[in-house]
Formats: structure tokens, C-alpha cells, sequence
């Protein structure tokens, strides 16, 4: 796990955009910014294999190149749109958790209710999901607490890295200060998470380096002492720092 | 159980209605010595509704029309050709035949709905009448006998396919492609993030809907006693009420084979009540339709009701 990198090389996010290359490390909290729809989303879903572009990506040698891929190697994606690719409304708390995992939960050849219960307890724990029952429907909660179970769906896979579609949005303050925590400690691991976020407040006090996109192209790389919301800004509209 | 009576309530509701109704109106035929006779003429229906359900729970206008004729197919082939022909009677043939045959029309609606992608509605009219003609074709004017042990599945043995169907459908509860066929058929895009195989699992619902037709096939072989080309194709809309009956939404994602069988016996129970009345076959299509309008619109405002209490 700790020489863990994701490598990108000669990404083009549209035809006719200039290529970007960059590495990922495990234990990076790697944030992506820029104005919605300059191809940051573009990025995040190339490195989930959802996305085809010409260049390629590498998990520790293995090629991702569609979404099959990157399941394969632990490249975990947690879509933006809750309502539409994330949850299931109609089904229970529980079985929206178990959902990406079910294998787990085998005894013998059948799922263990118990065994599934148990599961989804330590990632409530973990999480802090505050929820009536897990029987419940998951339309029962709030979008913190959904984006929660959303997010315990995905750890719930091991994944070593960690692609986040602003997952943030719609989601209180308080709970905001959990999952950052969480992520933080996540990285600890030697997970690698890549976040788009909309708010640069967030990537600055989350993320260990930046990546501003403008016009499907990498306008600014920024880390450290360097990162700053004037810096961040200026990038994103394509204005000399 | 709180769960199951919500979701069933209305079916689990008429079926004690008519229940009782059909208890005092015909006591003697309804006298439990009666009752699995009774359950054989009703699982022709019951296996139609089973059969037609996974199709359905796979959600994206996921339907199997060609059910019927699997049936009607499934009868030709193992009287005709296999017990009358080739003289094979052994149900250790015959059933096996009956569900390979089932599983692979099931096989090939499905990769012509997940795979081609052609509307399921389109890809299996075209296969029911592909089947209708074909069984025609082998089997021009209804023949006879079916073995004894086939006619006793109709009789005294009436639970035991229908038992076994239970049981696999127990067993398929507790693996994950229940779980998956639901969030397919909840939300595909969802699933499909969620790291589903969403085309295999949908390709198997349509091989299971075509094994479970072949059971039903089976069923209606051992109920006539013979074969007759042309009753099969009867079944495939009366089950499709009668899994809409039993709570399983038609858009995917909800319900289940229990439901589905309820809804089969609500309808059983309803035509035998009406036939102990003596009321026109008119009539009785009547009634079907004014019971599945009234349950669907029930269900509906259910679904309504709940969605908003947790709103």
C-alpha cells in the first residue's frame, strides 16, 4: 500500500485539449477545482474508467481503461448526483449499504441477514450515520446521512483509491466535519482520494495539492504553502496569479 | 411480516375475501381432501405469474410476453415429441427437458433485450410468435396421454413443483443477485455505479422467467393431461394481472414471486367463484379487469402515501 500511485499520462479531456500527466500517491488528499464544467468532472470520471479519452491511466501498472477496470483494481467512484446514480429509493437503509458488496455477507452459499447487520454497524459507528432503523427506506434520511450510507457503500469495498464527486454537496456543517475527518484518516491508511469539490474553502483546508482545470486542460497545479484561495481563483479564470 | 403485509395487503385482503366467499358459496368443492386438486388446476396461473415476475423486477420496461407459449411449447415437445415419439417417460428426462428448453428461450429473449437492446416488449412479441407457430407446427390438434406421474402433479402432487419453486426462490433471496436484481431494477444507473453487473444480472432474470415458464408449462401439461397447442398463449396476460395484483411494480425494483403467486390465486379464486355462479366468460373478463384497475390504482396510492411519510 505505500508505494500506491496512480499515474496519468497524456490525458487529453476533449479532443483538441492539451494532454495533462500527473501521479497520484497513496496518503494524498489530491483536490480538483475549477469552474463547473472545465473538465474537472471530465478528469474524475477518466480516472473511474467511465470516460473515453485518448491517454491512459495506471494503477501500479494495471490499465484503466473502463469502469470494469477500475473495480477491479479498488478504484472506488462515488458519483455527484445522489438522487439519479447514487441511492435507491426504494429499498432499505441496509440493502442501499450492502448493495456493491453483497458477496461479503455469505455463509455458506446464502447471505447472512446477521452477518450484513454487523457489517453495516461498524461503518455506522464509523461514520457517525445517525438513522432510525436500517429496515427503514433510505428517502427516510437526510442527504448527510444519505451521502453517508453512500459513502460507507464505497468504503465497504476496500478501495485503495478513492474518487469523490463533490461529496459535500447539500451535506450540513456539521457533518461535513466528520467525512473530513474521516478522509483524513483515510489518507492516514495510505488511501489515495481524489476530491472535486465546488468550494474552494474545501479543497484548501482538506487537500494536500491541487489541480485547477480551465477548458479541459490543467491550468494550475498547486501544493502546500502555494495553495491559496487568490492563487486558486486566479486559475480558474485563466488570470496570472 | 409488517413489510410483507404492506407491501401484499391488498392481494393477502382479497384473497381472504374470496376465500371465505368461495368456502360458503361451494363447500364441497373447496372441502380440504379438495385442495390439491384445487391447487393444481390453479398452478398453470400461479407458474404464468411466477414465471413472468423476474422480467419484471429487472425493471427498464422489463416484461416477458412470450410466456404463454413457452408453455404451450414446453407441452408440445415433452408430450409429442419426447413421450410420445421417442418414447422417453421418465421425469428425470422430461422435467430437465421441459426447464432447458424454458431457460434457453429465456436465454435468448434476454440477449436480445440486454445485449441487442431491443425493447423487451418488441424482442419478446416476436418470440411468441416464433413459438406459437413452431408449436403448431409440431403439434397441429391437441394429443394425449401425459404419463401418470405428470398427471399426479395435477392431482396429490399438485405442492411439489410449486414447493420446489419456493424453496429456489428462498434460496435466491439469501444470494446476492436478489439483492442486485432490485437495484437494478430500482435504479440501473445506480447499480451500474454501485459496481452491478447490470446486463448479466438482467440477462439472468430473463433465463429464470424462461426456466420458471417451463416449470409452468409442466404445470399446464399435467392439469389438461395432454398436450394442446393452443391454450398456453392464454396465460401470458392474465399473469401479467395477476403479478400486478400481487403488489410487484411494473416499473422494477419491488415485490416479489410471493406477491406474484397471491395475485394468481386472488384470480383463481375470483373465477371460481364466478363460475359457481354461473356468470358468462363475458363477465369474468370484466371482473379481472375492474380488479386489477382497482388494485393497481390501490397500490399506487399506497406507494404514494408512504413515499410522502418519509419525505
Amino acid at each position: 500500500m505505500a508505494d500506491l500511485s496512480l499515474t496519468v499520462r497524456d490525458l487529453s479531456l476533449r479532443s483538441n485539449a492539451a494532454p495533462l500527466s500527473t501521479r497520484i500517491s497513496g496518503g494524498e488528499i489530491v483536490g480538483l477545482a475549477g469552474l463547473d464544467g472545465h473538465g474537472q468532472d471530465v478528469f474524475l470520471r477518466s480516472l473511474a474508467g467511465l470516460e473515453r479519452n485518448s491517454g491512459a491511466v495506471d494503477l501500479q501498472g494495471n490499465r484503466i481503461a473502463t469502469f470494469r477496470d477500475a473495480e477491479r483494481n479498488a478504484v472506488v467512484y462515488v458519483p455527484r448526483d445522489r438522487r439519479s446514480t447514487g441511492i435507491f429509493p426504494g429499498i432499505s437503509i441496509l440493502d442501499n449499504f450492502a448493495i456493491a458488496t453483497p458477496g461479503r455477507d455469505r455463509r455458506g452459499p446464502l447471505i447472512s441477514a446477521k452477518a450484513r447487520r454487523a457489517r453495516y454497524e461498524t461503518w455506522k459507528e464509523r461514520l457517525q450515520i445517525k438513522a432510525p432503523s436500517p429496515e427503514a427506506p433510505i428517502t427516510a434520511l437526510s442527504g448527510g446521512n444519505q451521502q453517508k450510507v453512500l459513502l460507507a457503500r464505497a468504503l465497504a469495498r476496500d478501495p485503495k483509491v478513492l474518487l469523490l464527486n463533490d461529496p459535500t454537496r447539500g451535506v450540513d456543517v456539521a457533518t461535513r466535519l466528520v467525512l473530513y475527518d474521516l478522509f483524513r484518516d483515510l489518507a492516514a491508511e495510505g488511501m489515495a482520494l481524489v476530491i472535486l469539490s465546488s468550494e474552494i474553502e474545501e479543497i484548501l483546508v482538506l487537500c494536500n495539492r491541487v489541480l485547477v482545470f480551465r477548458d479541459h486542460a490543467l491550468a494550475a497545479e498547486m501544493a502546500g504553502e502555494a495553495m491559496g484561495t487568490e492563487a486558486v481563483i486566479a486559475a480558474m479564470f485563466g488570470r496570472a496569479a | 411480516m409488517t413489510r410483507i403485509f404492506g407491501r401484499y395487503g391488498f392481494a393477502i385482503g382479497i384473497l381472504v375475501v374470496l376465500l371465505i366467499a368461495n368456502l360458503v358459496m361451494n363447500p364441497a368443492r373447496f372441502a380440504p381432501g379438495n385442495w390439491p386438486t384445487l391447487l393444481g388446476l390453479a398452478a398453470p396461473l400461479i407458474g404464468a405469474a411466477l414465471a413472468s415476475t423476474p422480467v419484471i423486477l429487472a425493471g427498464r420496461g422489463g416484461i416477458d410476453i412470450s410466456v404463454g407459449p413457452v408453455m404451450g411449447l414446453v407441452s408440445a415437445v415433452v408430450i409429442k415429441v419426447l413421450y410420445l415419439d421417442a418414447g422417453l417417460a421418465s421425469p428425470f428426462i422430461l422435467w430437465p427437458a421441459a426447464l432447458l428448453i424454458g431457460a434457453a428461450i429465456g436465454a435468448f429473449n434476454g440477449a436480445m433485450a440486454t445485449v441487442v437492446r431491443v425493447q423487451p416488449i418488441v424482442a419478446t412479441l416476436g418470440t411468441y410468435l416464433i413459438l406459437g407457430g413452431l408449436t403448431l407446427t409440431i403439434l397441429p390438434a391437441p394429443i394425449g396421454p401425459a404419463p401418470d406421474w405428470l398427471k399426479a402433479m395435477a392431482g396429490a402432487w399438485s405442492f411439489l413443483p410449486l414447493g420446489l419453486i419456493a424453496a429456489l426462490w428462498w434460496a435466491l433471496c439469501r444470494t446476492p443477485f436478489h439483492d442486485q436484481l432490485m437495484a437494478v431494477g430500482s435504479d440501473d444507473r445506480a447499480a451500474y455505479t454501485a459496481g452491478v453487473p447490470v446486463s448479466l444480472t438482467r440477462f439472468l432474470a430473463y433465463v429464470l422467467t424462461g426456466l420458471l415458464a417451463g416449470a409452468a408449462g409442466m404445470m399446464l401439461t399435467a392439469l389438461i393431461g395432454s398436450a394442446d397447442p393452443k391454450v398456453g398463449a392464454n396465460y401470458t396476460l392474465i399473469a401479467i394481472a395477476a403479478v400486478a395484483l400481487g403488489g410487484v411494480s411494473l416499473a422494477g425494483g419491488r415485490g416479489g414471486l410471493l406477491g406474484a403467486a397471491i395475485g394468481a390465486v386472488d384470480i383463481f379464486l375470483l373465477q371460481s367463484l364466478l363460475t359457481a355462479f354461473n356468470v358468462s366468460t363475458y363477465v369474468l373478463q370484466v371482473a379481472y379487469g375492474t380488479i386489477l384497475v382497482v388494485a393497481v390504482v390501490l397500490i399506487a396510492l399506497q406507494d404514494r402515501s408512504t413515499k410522502r411519510s418519509h419525505a
